[in-house]
C-alpha cells in the first residue's frame, strides 16, 4: 500500500479494516508502529496516539495478489513456496485455509506484526549460494535485499521448523537472530512473547493472565495439564515450533521433481541469448532425467525479469522424451513470443510431468506400431529402420501439437455408435494406433458413407411424388438439383440410452433418421435424410429434409 | 557454328511451328541424338532436387499412368486438386483418398492430414467412408483455422521424411506457398497433395507438379431401367482433366481427359472404356510449361 502512497514515507499511516463492529487498524507503517499504533487496535483508540493519522482503507483482494505475485517471485529460491495462511493482509481477502478453520483468529495473532507472511522450505538450497550455513545466510542477506530494491520492507529468518522462522520472523529483537542456527532455534525462541507462538486471542489473553509471557515460561511446564487446560492448539503449536511435531508447508503449486536454474550476473535480453540459456538448461535437465531413467512430459520454463515479474511457458510431448534437439525445437515457438522486458536476471527449467522412459518400452511399442505401418505389396518402400521413422513422427507430432494445440492434432477412432457424426471419434495421437483394418471391418457393415460429412446437417427444400418417397429434385444452398439415382432408404435411430430430441408434432414418438445416396443429373452425389418420428405416427407429419454430407 | 533465328528473315508465313528452329549450317548426322540426349539431360537435372531417389508412384490405371513421365506421379513432389463441380467437392476428396490410397500401399508410414477449417460450412474428411480408400488408422489429422498454420503444418510434414504421404485442404494458397510445399517435398522424397477450392485467381499459378481437375460425372444407368423412375446407384465416375503436367510430354498440346470408374468392391479405379481418346467438352488449349 505504501508502494502506492510515496508520501507516506513521511507520515504516520495504517490501513484500517471494520472487523468486530468498528473501523480497526490492519496494518501499519514504521511511523505508526514506533508512536505504539498495532494492528487489530481500534481507530478511535490510535487517534488518541496519534491525532493525525493518515488513515486508508485495506485492500485485501488486492494485498493478496501482491503477495502471491512475490510467492511466484520466491520460486527463484526453491519450488517449496506457501502463503502463510495467519498473515495479517489475508484478512477478508477470500483466502482459505485449515488454520482459519480451526478456531484461530488472524486478527489475533496479526497483533504483532499482523503482515502478510510466505513460507518458503529451502532446505538443500542454500548451497547455491555458499557452503554450509553461510549459504543460507547469503541465501537470507540476497532475499532481503532484493525485495528491498523492489520496495518492500521485509523481515526473513530462517529456522529448522516452521513455527520458529515464524516467530523469528515476526518478534526477534536482534538481527543476528534472524538465522537460527541449526537446532539453537530453542534458546532463541525462549525470550519471544508467547503471541510467537501462532495462538488464539483468548488463549494468549488467558496465558498472559496467568504469568505465561514468554515461551520459555512454557517450556518447563508438564505437557499433559497444558493440554488440558488450554486446549490442543497450544501444545501443538509448542510442538512445531520446537520440531517434535510435523508441520507440512503446502506449496502453493506443486513442486517439480526436477529442475534447473541458471542466474546471470548481467540481465540478458536478447531472443539469442533466452535460446541459448535454455538450451544449457535443457542440457542440465536431460542428464537428471536420463539418471532417473524418466522422459518429460511437459515442460515449463520460467524467466524472472529484473522488474521482479515473471514470465512463463511450457511445452508438451505426446510421449516422454530427454531428447535435447526435440525439445529445444518445440521451445523455439513460444520463445518466438517471450518478452524479457527490460531484462531477464534468473531462468528456471522444471518438469511438470515425467513419465518413466523405458528403452526397451519403446523398442516394442516401435514394433507394434511397425506392424500397422508395414503396408502390403509395399515393394519399393525404403528400407529404412523402423526405430528412427517412429520417433521422427513422434517428434513431428510434437512440434504441431505445441503450435495448433493438442485438440488439433488427432487420430481418427470408431466409436460404435449408429449416428453418423457419433461414429468417429478423435483420439490423441500418442494413443496406441487403432488395429489396422480394424476401419475397413466397421465400414463394411455399415451402409454407403459421405467423404464429407457436414457438422451441421443443412435443411432443404424437396419434392417428390409421393408424400413419403424419396424426393425427385432439392433445393440446396440456392442451387436445385434434379436427382436422377437414388439408393435407401438405411435407417438409422439414435441409441436408446440416450436422450433423444423429442419431435415437436409428435410427442411420445420415436424418431429417427431415413438416409439416402442420391445423385443428381451431373453426377454429384449427396447424403440425404429424413428425420421425424418412426413406426406410423397417428398424423404423418410433413417430413423434413436435411443434406448431411457429399459422396465420392 | 551460326544459330539464326527464322523470324530476323523470314517472313511470318513462314515459320512452320512455334518452336524457334534451328538452322545449321555445317550439318552433321548426329545432331538429331545428341539434341535428344541433351534434353534427357536438362529434364534430369530441372526435376532432380533430391526427388530422384524417391520413385515415380503409378496410379495403377494403365491409360492414365502412361500420360505420367515415368509412369506415375512423381514421389517427392506437389500434386494438385482441383474440384470441378461448384455445389461440392466429394469427388475431388474421393479422387484425392484413391492417390492417397495408392501411396500409402507404395510407401510406408503414416499419412498426415491437414483440414483448414474455414467455417461451419467446411468439414473435415468422413473416416468411415475414407475407409474404402485407405486406412484411416494410419491418419494423422490436424486441423487449423489459419491459413499460416495449415501451410505451415504442411510444410513441416513434407520435410519429415518419415511419412507416406502428406495431403492439404488449404483453399488460399499463394504461388510462393506452392514453391515453398515443392521444394520441401523434393527434399524428403514425400508426395504431396494439395485440394484447392474452385477458385480461378488463387489456382492460376502453381508450382506443383500436376494439377488435376475432377468433376463427378452421372453414374452407369442399370440395365433395363425405364427413363421414369429413379435408378439404383452404381459406382462413382468422375471426369479427370490432367491440367497440368510439368514434366510431361511437350508434345501434346491438348487436356488429357478420361472418365473413370471407382469400383468400391474391387476397390480400384479403371478407365471407362468407351471415352478413351474422346476430347473434353471443352476445347483443347495448349499447355503451359
Amino acid at each position: 500500500m505504501a508502494r502506492r502512497h510515496k508520501d507516506w514515507l513521511a507520515k504516520t499511516a495504517a490501513l484500517i479494516g471494520f472487523h468486530q463492529g468498528g473501523p480497526r487498524i490492519v496494518a501499519v507503517n514504521e511511523h505508526a508502529r514506533s508512536a505504539g499504533i498495532r494492528a487489530g487496535q481500534r481507530l478511535a483508540d490510535a487517534r488518541t496516539l496519534v491525532p493525525d493519522l493518515t488513515t486508508a482503507h485495506a485492500e485485501p483482494a488486492a494485498d493478496l495478489k501482491l503477495l502471491e505475485t512475490l510467492a511466484g517471485w520466491c520460486e527463484r529460491y526453491t519450488p517449496w513456496v506457501a502463503i502463510d495462511p495467519l498473515g495479517g493482509a489475508l484478512v477478508d481477502s477470500g483466502f482459505e485455509s485449515d488454520e482459519a478453520t480451526q478456531g484461530v483468529d488472524r486478527m489475533a495473532t496479526a497483533t504483532f506484526g499482523g503482515d502478510g507472511g510466505l513460507m518458503l522450505d529451502v532446505t538443500g538450497c542454500g548451497h547455491l549460494f555458499g557452503p554450509g550455513i553461510e549459504g543460507e545466510r547469503a541465501l537470507l542477506a540476497d532475499l532481503t535485499a532484493r525485495l528491498a530494491r523492489h520496495g518492500f520492507t521485509t523481515r526473513a529468518a530462517m529456522a529448522d521448523t516452521a513455527g520458529a522462522a515464524w516467530a523469528l520472523a515476526r518478534f526477534a529483537e536482534r538481527q543476528k537472530d534472524l538465522l537460527a542456527p541449526v537446532a539453537g532455534h530453542r534458546t532463541l525462541l525462549a525470550p519471544l512473547p508467547i503471541e510467537a507462538l501462532r495462538l488464539d486471542s483468548t488463549t494468549a489473553e488467558t496465558l498472559r493472565r496467568l504469568g505465561l509471557r514468554q515461551i520459555g515460561d512454557l517450556l518447563p511446564m508438564p505437557r499433559a495439564p497444558l493440554a488440558q487446560r488450554f486446549g490442543d492448539l497450544l501444545v501443538r503449536r509448542l510442538d512445531q515450533a520446537l520440531g517434535s511435531a510435523a508441520e507440512t508447508i503446502q506449496p502453493r503449486l506443486p513442486a517439480p521433481a526436477f529442475r534447473t536454474r541458471l542466474a546471470f550476473a548481467e540481465p540478458i535480453g536478447r531472443a539469442e541469448d533466452i535460446a541459448a540459456a535454455t538450451s544449457r538448461l535443457l542440457a542440465a535437465l536431460c542428464g537428471q532425467f536420463e539418471k532417473a531413467g524418466v522422459g518429460a512430459r511437459r515442460l515449463e520454463l520460467s524467466l524472472f525479469r529484473v522488474d521482479g515479474s515473471i514470465e512463463r511457458t511450457a511445452i508438451g510431448t505426446g510421449r516422454p522424451s530427454r531428447d535435447n534437439a526435440h525439445l529445444m525445437k518445440l521451445f523455439q515457438e513460444p520463445l518466438a513470443h517471450l518478452d524479457a522486458g527490460f531484462g531477464v536476471e534468473l531462468m528456471m527449467l522444471s518438469a511438470a510431468a515425467v513419465e518413466p522412459f523405458d528403452t526397451q518400452q519403446v523398442a516394442l511399442a516401435q514394433a507394434v506400431g511397425g506392424e500397422v505401418l508395414l503396408a502390403p505389396g509395399g515393394g519399393d518402400a525404403p528400407a529404412a529402420p523402423a526405430r528412427g521413422h517412429d520417433a521422427e513422427v513422434v517428434q513431428l507430432v510434437d512440434r504441431l501439437t505445441q503450435r495448433l494445440g493438442a485438440a488439433n492434432v488427432v487420430r481418427l477412432a470408431p466409436r460404435a455408435s449408429h449416428l453418423p457424426e457419433r461414429a468417429v471419434i478423435a483420439l490423441p495421437v500418442a494413443k496406441p494406433a487403432v488395429r489396422a483394418g480394424l476401419w475397413t471391418k466397421v465400414a463394411a457393415y455399415k451402409g454407403p458413407r459421405p467423404t464429407r460429412l457436414l457438422a451441421q446437417p443443412e435443411a432443404i427444400q424437396t419434392t417428390a411424388q409421393l408424400p413419403d418417397d424419396p424426393p425427385r429434385q432439392f433445393n440446396w444452398r440456392g442451387t436445385l438439383h434434379r436427382l436422377k439415382r437414388v439408393e435407401g432408404p438405411e435407417r438409422l435411430v439414435d441409441e436408446w440410452w440416450r436422450e433423444s430430441v423429442p419431435t415437436a408434432e409428435v410427442e411420445n414418438a420415436p424418431s429417427g433418421r431415413d438416409y439416402y445416396r442420391v445423385e443428381d443429373e451431373d453426377g454429384q452425389r449427396f447424403w440425404l435424410y429424413r428425420d421425424g418420428p418412426i413406426n406410423a405416427p397417428p398424423v404423418p407429419p410433413a417430413s423434413r429434409w436435411y443434406v448431411h454430407g457429399f459422396c465420392a | 557454328m551460326t544459330v539464326i533465328f527464322p523470324s530476323a528473315f523470314a517472313p511470318a508465313n513462314a515459320i512452320r511451328s512455334d518452336a524457334p528452329v534451328m538452322v545449321l549450317d555445317r550439318a552433321e548426322p548426329d545432331r538429331e541424338g545428341e539434341l535428344r540426349r541433351l534434353r534427357e539431360t536438362v529434364r534430369r537435372l530441372e526435376r532432380s532436387g533430391g526427388a530422384s531417389s524417391a520413385p515415380a508412384i503409378p496410379l495403377d490405371v494403365p491409360e492414365i499412368d502412361a500420360a505420367l513421365p515415368d509412369g506415375g506421379l512423381a514421389g517427392g513432389a506437389l500434386h494438385e486438386i482441383v474440384p470441378g463441380n461448384v455445389a461440392h467437392d466429394g469427388a475431388a476428396l474421393g479422387f484425392a483418398a484413391t492417390i492417397l490410397g495408392r501411396f500409402a500401399q507404395v510407401r510406408r508410414g503414416q499419412i498426415l492430414w491437414i483440414h483448414r477449417d474455414a467455417g461451419a460450412l467446411t468439414a473435415p474428411p468422413y473416416a468411415p467412408a475414407l475407409a474404402a480408400f485407405v486406412d484411416p488408422a494410419r491418419m494423422i489429422l490436424a486441423s487449423s483455422r489459419r491459413v499460416e498454420d495449415a501451410l505451415w503444418t504442411m510444410e513441416e510434414g513434407l520435410r519429415c521424411g518419415a511419412l507416406a504421404a502428406v495431403v492439404g485442404e488449404i483453399d488460399k494458397v499463394e504461388l510462393a506457398a506452392t514453391r515453398r510445399l515443392q521444394l520441401a517435398a523434393e527434399k524428403s522424397g514425400v508426395p504431396a497433395l494439395l485440394l484447392r477450392a474452385l477458385d480461378k485467381k488463387s489456382a492460376a499459378i502453381s508450382a506443383a507438379v500436376t494439377r488435376w481437375r475432377v468433376t463427378s460425372a452421372p453414374s452407369r444407368a442399370h440395365l433395363g431401367a425405364d427413363g421414369e423412375s429413379l435408378q439404383d446407384i452404381a459406382g462413382p465416375r468422375w471426369r479427370l482433366d490432367l491440367l497440368r503436367n510439368r514434366f510431361g510430354d511437350p508434345a501434346r498440346t491438348d487436356i488429357p481427359s478420361w472418365l473413370v470408374e471407382w469400383t468400391n468392391e474391387k476397390g480400384h479405379l479403371a478407365v471407362v472404356s468407351e471415352t478413351v481418346g474422346r476430347p473434353h467438352g471443352a476445347p483443347a488449349q495448349r499447355l503451359a510449361g
